[in-house]
């Protein structure tokens, strides 16, 4: 039993110790040509077909696209990667894509047209993540070694979706054949300019340079990169504080200001494609608790009070960076009286509302005790459920009547476009993916799906059904649209070439650093 | 437990000359265990807290969890004397709330773990042979587990909520409490007064409950004075990973992993003041323990 005394005074000086501030650890910081990235979510699926979480950190460094998607300021959306040109017919259905010469993949292969269309295949026969960008796909040839022609069903803006995130990655033929296992024990044959050195599931990925990178390499490029796995933010701090960890997110949002003072670190404040949202259970909560639940949320508060006025007020589920956003839709407004009518009305007084969010991340929890708040006055009883990313969302997958209430997510665009968070968070779907809230809409559907089926040839077309849509979810209460979350990072100062670019959000090129 | 805290008395005894003072008032307690004393005292302040809590402050709503986002993250000052966390909640506010949470998870932990455990070991001291066997075999398996590790894993599967705390502490907690009535109940049952009411024909339960417990009952008085202290620590450390009641229940724990992360940017007083309360309490309950024990100690009970 003295044990457990110590224990007792032991816990109890441990717990007064962090409460005094914890330095962390002085070890030198690391030096020129490695750079350590404190990741807050894990890397869960490194099978570039399927991956469609938080895995575009590793996938981006190791794989590479056709295209890519230019930071904010460029003349073009898109650039080349491994494609050099393109070109499409007038209609937008049929798109030739030139490839880069010299290009070889980790193994030894070349890279080759059949390449591409296989990789392509490979996504759209697993059928999983992000394989609803291809579908415009009708066929797919390889015209000669260096050419590859997509012939589509309707038309679409295929060097968009060539720059994604998810599903557009390029492997070897070897790697093709592989299953997902094969890639999942740190195995890949990509053609970016890193290689996976070693991959522990939970800890860390390390990616080292790929000597034959087309691109090539000179001095005081990073020759090493880790990617360690950090989801506790006051870590993650300690760490970009002492110089163990050169980059991080997600941290507090009040921290970065103190942070910005700090000698060695810098703070990006990037324009930002990603926005936070609370999918209302459509299978659990009646229509007039959604709509209360809509009018009871603190908008002007989370904006202005826990975000510091850095963030702005979600206009609907589309990012205002993206494009196709509209500033022209009837949003709701808090209003507490209103909400209180309606559950007084449905006689809703007492009902439990659960609200499932990230364990740890510190503006989901502060928003959601706001939200507590206001909701108690109504006679709604909010009750908290953090778990991580993982854990919530195989309960919200598993059935949706014994699920949560109120699940919260942050999204950023697959590629950019409308579609991508209208089809991906409210699209029917058969079993639950991503559509949380299990909205279903079949006047909603057509109207998204003949928007992506315009989008490829007027854009201005897709834009206004996309925002007729919009409304149609706004009406229907299928969410809460919170706020577009502000894109906010620390890197060390001494590495330079970082370019926060939204549409990869948080993602950092090691190719393009230099310390 | 201590005797009447009087604070007249207490000072009337600080002064040179007087009289020596009647056994059993506070100066009495104070001459023979200062400590002892002291520690009464925080205890006596940490339970009227938790029991009035909503009367000491004018922020009741915010210890209960409401939100006041105006006043985030301000250093104590003449309003909020602690300061206020994130949320703009007043910091003594939620001080004294989450004393209640403390004080039902310590009170809730020592009960469960008293009465199970004294039950398992008086049955099986009592009874012997294979009773004793089985039961003693399962208090190994519980007891084979380091206390917190169970505990841990008990909460995770339960998931979060003071009830689950609670329980998962109990039940890493009770083999403690079997064995050391067990050892007890051995040297009892072969007591003349035992075998006395054995041969008198008195029922067995009623020899158990009302004979061989109350009499085996000294050391766990002692211990369960001190576990209450290691239950707050405990149960604070539970909610500190995240095992702990759910948001924004008041938890001295949560308060220390919340304001954790405040520290580095220089808002020491969220975790701050709750690391003093939890230091505080648990070191109150272990100095008490300590003076129970000398007391019903006859080794020590002259010196005292």
């Amino acid at each position: 039993m003295g044990f457990r005394r110590l224990l007792a005074v032991a816990m109890g000086l441990s717990l007064l110790a962090t409460a005094c501030g914890d330095s962390g650890s002085d070890e030198a910081g690391s030096g020129g040509g490695r750079f350590v990235y404190a990741n807050p979510f894990p890397i869960s699926d490194l099978d570039p077909s399927s991956a469609f979480s938080s895995e575009n950190v590793v996938l981006q460094n190791v794989y590479e696209t056709l295209t890519t998607y230019n930071p904010p300021g460029a003349s073009d959306l898109v650039s080349g990667a491994l494609a050099e040109s393109w070109e499409a017919n007038d209609d937008a259905t049929v798109w030739t894509f030139n490839l880069r010469e010299g290009v070889t993949f980790h193994d030894g292969a070349a890279l080759t047209a059949q390449a591409v269309v296989d990789s392509l295949q490979r996504t759209i026969d697993l059928d999983l993540g992000a394989a609803f960008i291809l579908l415009p796909i009708d066929s797919m040839e390889a015209v000669d070694d260096l050419t590859v022609q997509f012939n589509l069903a309707y038309p679409a803006p295929m060097d968009l979706v060539m720059s994604s995130n998810y599903g557009v990655y390029i492997m070897s033929p070897e790697a093709v054949s592989q299953d997902d296992a094969w890639f999942n024990e740190g195995n890949e044959a990509g053609t970016g300019p890193y290689t996976i050195s070693s991959f522990t599931p939970g800890e860390s990925t390390v990616l080292t340079q790929y000597e034959d990178y087309w691109g090539g390499w000179t001095d005081g490029q990073i020759a090493e990169a880790e990617i360690q796995l950090v989801e506790d933010p006051v870590l993650a701090e300690q760490l970009v504080r002492g110089g163990d960890a050169d980059f991080t997110y997600n941290l507090p949002f009040d921290s970065y200001d103190a942070l910005s003072s700090e000698d060695g670190l810098t703070v990006v404040r990037a324009q930002s494609m990603t926005n936070l949202f609370g999918l209302l259970n459509h299978e659990r909560l009646s229509p007039e608790v959604r709509e209360a639940m809509v009018l009871s949320f603190p908008y002007d508060d989370v904006v202005e009070s826990l975000y510091g006025g850095e963030s702005s007020r979600a206009q609907g589920i589309v990012p205002q960076a993206v494009w196709g956003s509209s500033d022209s839709l009837t949003l709701p407004e808090t209003d507490l009286a209103r909400a209180a009518e309606l559950i007084s009305a449905a006689g809703a007084e007492g009902t439990e509302v659960t609200y499932s969010f990230d364990a740890g991340t510190t503006e989901q929890q502060q928003i959601g005790e706001v939200w507590k708040t206001n909701l108690a006055d109504i006679g709604i009883d909010l009750v908290l459920d953090p778990l991580t990313f993982d854990a919530r969302w195989e309960i919200a997958q598993a059935d949706p009547a014994n699920a949560q209430d109120v699940f919260t997510m942050f999204w950023f665009p697959t590629f950019v476009t409308p579609y991508d968070f209208l089809f991906s968070l409210f699209h029917s779907e058969d079993a639950p993916f991503f559509n949380l809230g299990y909205y279903s809409n079949p006047e909603f559907d057509t109207l998204i799906d003949d928007g992506d089926a315009v989008s490829g040839l007027s854009p201005d077309e897709a834009a206004d059904l996309f925002t007729k849509a919009q409304q149609i979810l706004i009406e229907d209460n299928a969410a809460v649209f919170m706020l577009d979350v502000p894109n906010t990072e620390v890197i060390s100062s001494d590495v330079e070439g970082h370019v926060a670019n939204p549409a990869y959000a948080n993602v950092v090129r090691f190719y393009n650093l230099t310390r | 437990m201590g005797g009447p805290v009087a604070s007249s008395s207490a000072r009337r005894g600080l002064l040179p000359g007087l009289a020596t003072p009647t056994p059993g008032s506070a100066v009495w307690y104070y001459r023979r265990s200062p400590l002892g004393l002291l520690a009464a005292g925080v205890i006596a302040v940490f339970v009227v807290a938790a029991v009035a809590a909503p009367w000491l402050t004018p922020f009741a709503d915010q210890g209960r969890g409401d939100a006041e986002l105006p006043s985030r993250l301000m250093a104590p000052n003449a309003v909020n004397w602690l300061g206020t966390d994130d949320l703009g909640r007043d910091i003594l506010a939620r001080l004294l709330f989450g004393a209640r949470t403390a004080l039902i998870v310590a009170v809730g932990v020592v009960a469960a773990a008293v009465i199970i455990g004294v039950l398992v070991g008086a049955i099986a001291g009592y009874f012997g042979g294979w009773v004793d066997e089985i039961l003693m075999r399962i208090t190994d398996t519980f007891l084979a587990f380091p206390p917190l590790l169970l505990a841990v894993v008990v909460a995770a599967a339960l998931g979060p909520s003071l009830r689950n705390t609670i329980v998962a502490i109990a039940v890493s907690w009770w083999p403690w409490y079997a064995r050391q009535v067990r050892a007890q109940v051995l040297s009892l049952r072969e007591r003349p007064f035992v075998q006395a009411l054995q041969v008198v024909g008195v029922p067995t339960r009623q020899i158990i409950t009302r004979h061989v417990i109350p009499n085996a009952m000294t050391p766990v008085w002692v211990q369960s004075t001190a576990d209450l202290g290691a239950a707050v620590l405990t149960a604070a450390g539970l909610s500190f990973v995240g095992l702990g009641p759910r948001p924004p229940t008041a938890d001295w724990g949560v308060m220390i992993a919340d304001g954790r992360q405040f520290v580095l940017s220089g808002q020491w007083w969220i975790a701050g003041f709750a690391g003093l309360a939890i230091t505080l309490v648990a070191l109150a309950f272990n100095l008490m323990g300590d003076v129970i024990r000398d007391v019903t100690d006859p080794k020590t009970r002259g010196n005292l």
